[in-house]
């Protein structure tokens, strides 16, 4: 008999087969030509005739290849039994794969849309948030080796201030003294008035040290740094210019070094321009002057004004610089027993005092993104089992044509993958406008806000976590569609089969995760909102509606005596108050939620000085009369400060409740005599008397309990300026502004105005973090509430389907809708329960990483756990109710025809 | 040009058809290939006619689609042969493209005035 084989081998050839799928058609065609030639042989044929008959069957070889080339995949697509390939195969199997799964996913457009918005949402907030972490936590800081870089502070932790800006003497010491800084820097804020060449304007500064930009690695863009030599009084007119400034003030002047610049009405030499994105964390100043000490400044350790910023040597590490400061610490508490006691020094990281106090909330953010992703990825694995069982016979199929386990496995996973890639691909564009978004909502206060961005590491970030996220909701469908019984799935009627059970409990699992992660997000925003709400309410001790404020610095080179600039101000005043609209007007040395401002140390008529420690410290505003009535800031006793308060009479003082309770605490301050030096040194005219107590006013934040505090008249306090001009209006505020800016013209026609500002704004502006921190979790709360009310939905009516029969025979036999809705939903309502169970334990535990974001609401506030869970029951049963409804709609007869 | 359009037609027709045919034979018992083939060929008094190119790949086709499984038997002193049965999925679609078969018959009969079967 002809060998068959090889004419069926060469015309298959083409179809690269693998080769046992290949020998198996070759053997099934080889034995039907065996057939055929034995029966022409039976019929007479000769051998040839036969021979020739058997291969006019494949005659129409192009047909055979081409037919089966529809039919049959080429090797690799089935199993390899043989080996020999495996590399090959991998990389066509994946390539296989991946058509597969696209058409599978463009096949079912409604699933697979879900899957990619569910998970476009999840990928998306998580690299948006990433990003800001990236740019505030994770990027180095411009400068060079950044991680060298730390600030220095005083820790006056006794007197509530244990970050606090160092004394020019004390940061002069640290300087000689230490062994573990290369160098150190000190900065002070200053501002100028730019006068002479157009418009008159303030000037955001700093004084700083010459050894600043050396010791950030930065150079000027142009021009040159500051010479060692310039910081020194006398040769310090020098000026450095920001980018901006130069550009806004300067149109680019290529040739602005050495041209002469009109500060506070002194003239300075500009010498350098920085490049435009230079930048210290947490300043905005636009300009920079050598600091130039003068031997009074440095040898004073009363005023804490500085910021002191150093470079360690290398190979130290924190721990040894701060070990270092405390000695040299401790050894000035012995030199300087007075102005040192209990003061200590405080050495934090430049990039943690960057990322400042939005570092905690950051990080309860990422992990919040964290969880909203897990609650997609559980939603898109619940979406995937459904569709494995609806797509059993297909695997089965696969399996009955020699599919193995892994192979399936992994087709699955590829699917996962897929659709992960998509939604990451989505969720990278998302988090683009999610970041822009973000942008706007981070306080400005956070110095790299401007520099978030999506760079290389937020997309490997984006990458990692698609593929995490494709393997994490893939791998259980994959393994569960995989794992099942062939023959009951080809079965007629099998899908009760024990898989179907098994991929219920999954799902069901899945919602309870689902439920729980949602809840504990949620309490997470329920906290927070709570905290917001408190802090909104908290009374700030002042009216924060119709107030306009704005900064009006009096130069002191036009201004040197102090009378000349109560003068200014008592006529402005004057003149602001006979505006139309305008109901008061003050001014003041610092508005109330503003992060600084001044104190001083005073003592007590008839009490004892304080031997060797430090006096009592009081925060202190120098206010125009009508401060209280412009702010109204509630008069408790006394009377407030007035017009005959002037330089030449007694000086008196209106207090603040606290001051009053801590100092007299018999209730009586009224007539009491205080003096800002010792008791012993006081002159007659030194004493200043209370005349009036107020109700607390926050001056530093919100949050924080109010300090003690002192009210003194501008016109007898000459040691602290008023800058701060506030309106009290009957109309809207801004509207006023410009009339206002008017008033100070008429006065001084070189006068800036600078930072016009309602009372609003403060207030909303210092409360931006928390803002932030709960519109941010709130959204993402809000986002698996959502997440989670349609995988319930998804299961209860999946489920739901999978009973009609059931609930068909049901309601056949006399159930009504009532008892079906109540089925239903109970079944929703037990996973509910388990989930929230689960929940609040896991809410117990971790909402503890928040505490320090909460304001009045402790960590595990009964009230808010129990709201949150009642809400999320609700959305929860709504979730069940809808397939509820549709369950009772179901025809008994069409129910039970079914099958 | 026409003698293009003719033969993808004669193959479609038949390709249409053949589904039905292979499903039907293999309906009542399993049978191989080789036995299919011939029958389609006796019982239509040799009008249709299957060689190896056209019917083996239809029957990988059906086989992959669920409808019929293939599988290898041996027999006591045979070689071994590849029988096909239906599934339970063919027996579903075996009963559908009867009845639409039917239907097309039906009309086509219906418009070109033959009688009624």
């Amino acid at each position: 008999m002809p060998d068959w084989k090889q004419e069926i081998g060469r015309r298959l050839a083409r179809l690269r087969l693998p080769p046992v799928r290949e020998a198996e058609i070759a053997e099934e065609l080889a034995q039907h030509l065996d057939d055929r030639y034995e029966q022409s042989l039976r019929g007479g044929a000769t051998q040839e005739e036969a021979h020739r008959a058997a291969l006019l069957e494949l005659t129409e070889s192009d047909l055979l290849a081409q037919e089966l080339g529809h039919v049959e995949r080429p090797a690799g697509r089935e199993p390899v039994v043989f080996g020999g390939q495996r590399r090959m195969n991998l990389f066509r199997d994946l390539w296989q794969d991946l058509r597969y799964s696209l058409r599978a996913l463009v096949k079912n457009p409604g699933f697979t849309a879900v899957a990619v918005i569910a998970l476009a949402l999840g990928i998306g907030a998580n690299s948006a948030i990433f990003s800001v972490v990236n740019t505030v936590l994770l990027r180095p800081l411009p400068y060079r080796d950044p991680d060298r870089l730390v600030m220095v502070w005083e820790d006056d932790t006794k007197g509530g201030y244990p970050r606090d800006t160092p004394a020019a003497a004390n940061y002069i010491d640290w300087q000689d003294q230490n062994q573990v800084f290369e160098g150190m820097a000190a900065m002070a804020e200053e501002s100028f008035n730019l006068t002479g060449t157009g418009d008159p304007e303030r000037i955001e500064g700093r004084r700083v040290s010459a050894s600043l930009f050396p010791l950030l690695g930065v150079e000027p863009q142009l021009g040159r740094a500051f010479l060692p030599e310039e910081d020194g009084p006398g040769a310090n007119r020098v000026v450095i210019l920001s980018h901006g400034l130069w550009q806004r003030r300067f149109g680019s002047d290529p040739k602005i070094t050495g041209q002469p610049l009109t500060l506070n009405g002194e003239s300075y030499t500009v010498v350098g321009v920085m490049p435009p994105n230079f930048r210290f964390p947490g300043e905005e100043a636009e300009m920079w002057v050598p600091i130039a000490f003068s031997p009074e400044a440095a040898a004073n350790r009363g005023r804490h004004y500085l910021k002191v910023l150093a470079r360690m040597k290398p190979g130290v590490t924190l721990p040894q610089a701060q070990a270092e400061m405390n000695t040299i610490a401790a050894r000035l508490q012995q030199q300087h027993p007075n102005e040192n006691k209990d003061l200590g020094a405080a050495v934090t990281a430049l990039h943690e005092y960057a990322a400042g106090d939005i570092r905690p909330a950051l990080l309860v953010l990422l992990g919040a993104v964290g969880f909203v992703l897990l609650v997609a990825c559980a939603n898109v694995a619940n979406l995937l089992l459904a569709r494995a069982a609806a797509r059993q016979k297909e695997i089965a199929i696969r399996v009955a044509l020699g599919a193995s386990r892994f192979r399936l496995i992994r087709q699955f996973l590829t699917e996962s993958l897929l659709l992960a890639a998509l939604g990451g691909g989505v969720g990278l564009l998302l988090s683009l406008w999610g970041v822009s978004l973000l942008q706007a909502f981070i306080p400005q206060s956070i110095s790299q806000v401007k520099a978030v961005s999506i760079d290389g590491k937020v997309l490997v970030f984006t990458l990692l976590v698609s593929l995490l996220t494709g393997l994490v909701f893939g791998l259980a469908p994959a393994t569960q569609a995989s794992n099942f019984n062939l023959n009951e799935t080809l079965k007629e009627g099998g899908r009760d089969s024990a898989a179907g059970t098994r991929g219920n409990r999954i799902r069901s699992l899945l919602v309870v995760a689902e439920v729980a992660v949602s809840l504990l997000l949620l309490i997470g925003a329920g906290l927070l909102i709570n905290s917001f709400l408190r802090l909104r309410s908290v009374d700030p001790g002042f009216r924060t509606d119709k107030l306009l404020t704005m900064e009006v610095v009096l130069p002191e080179a036009k201004y040197p005596e102090h009378a000349q600039r109560s003068a200014f101000y008592t006529d402005l005043l004057r003149r602001v108050e006979a505006l139309p609209g305008v109901k008061s007007a003050a001014v003041t040395t610092n508005l109330p939620l503003y992060p600084q401002g001044n104190s001083i140390g005073f003592s007590v008529e008839g009490r004892p000085d304080p031997a060797t420690g430090r006096r009592p410290t009081v925060v202190t505003r120098v206010v125009s009369p009508h401060y209280f009535s412009t702010m109204g800031i509630q008069f408790l006793q006394g009377r407030p400060l007035s017009e005959q308060d002037r330089a030449d009479s007694p000086a008196v003082a209106v207090i603040s409740e606290t001051m009053a309770r801590k100092f007299w605490p018999d209730g009586d301050p009224l007539g009491k005599r205080l003096t800002p030096g010792k008791v012993e040194a006081a002159g007659p005219d030194d004493w200043i008397t209370v005349v009036g107590v107020v109700k607390d006013v926050r001056q530093f934040e919100l949050d924080a309990e109010p300090k003690p505090q002192m009210y003194l008249s501008y016109e007898q306090a000459g040691f602290f300026e008023p800058n701060d001009l506030v309106v009290s209006t009957s109309v809207e505020p801004l509207g006023l502004a410009s009339a206002v800016r008017k008033a100070v013209w008429e006065v001084d026609k070189d006068q800036p105005v600078s930072n016009v500002r309602t009372m609003e704004e403060i207030l909303s502006g210092s409360i931006a973090r928390q803002r932030f921190s709960m519109l941010l979790l709130g959204i993402f709360a809000g986002l698996a509430l959502v997440l989670a009310a349609v995988g319930i939905y998804g299961v209860v009516s999946y489920s739901v389907a999978q009973r009609t029969r059931e609930i068909g025979l049901r309601m056949a036999l006399g159930a009504q809708a009532g008892d079906v809705v109540k089925m239903v939903v109970g079944q929703g309502l037990k996973l509910v329960l388990v989930g929230v169970a689960f929940g609040l334990a896991a809410a117990f535990v971790l909402t503890r990483v928040m505490a320090s974001l909460l304001f009045g609401v402790s960590a595990t506030d009964p009230v808010t756990f129990i709201i949150i869970s009642l809400v999320l029951i609700i959305v929860a049963l709504l979730a069940s109710f809808i397939p509820a409804r549709k369950a009772t709609k179901v025809d008994p007869m069409i129910a039970l025809r079914v099958e | 040009m026409s003698y293009i359009g003719s033969h993808i037609l004669d193959r479609e027709l038949k390709k249409g058809s053949a589904e039905l045919l292979i499903l039907s034979l293999v309906e009542e018992q399993p049978r191989h290939g080789y036995d299919i083939g011939s029958l389609i060929e006796q019982r239509s008094g040799g009008v249709l006619r299957f060689n190896v190119a056209s019917l083996y790949p239809l029957l990988y086709r059906l086989e992959k689609r669920g409808w019929i499984e293939g599988r290898w038997v041996e027999k006591a002193g045979q070689r071994r042969r590849r029988y096909y049965r239906l599934t339970p999925a063919g027996r579903k679609v075996l009963a559908a493209q009867r009845s639409s078969w039917r239907e097309f018959v039906e009309a086509i009969n219906r418009i070109t005035g033959l009688e009624h079967a």
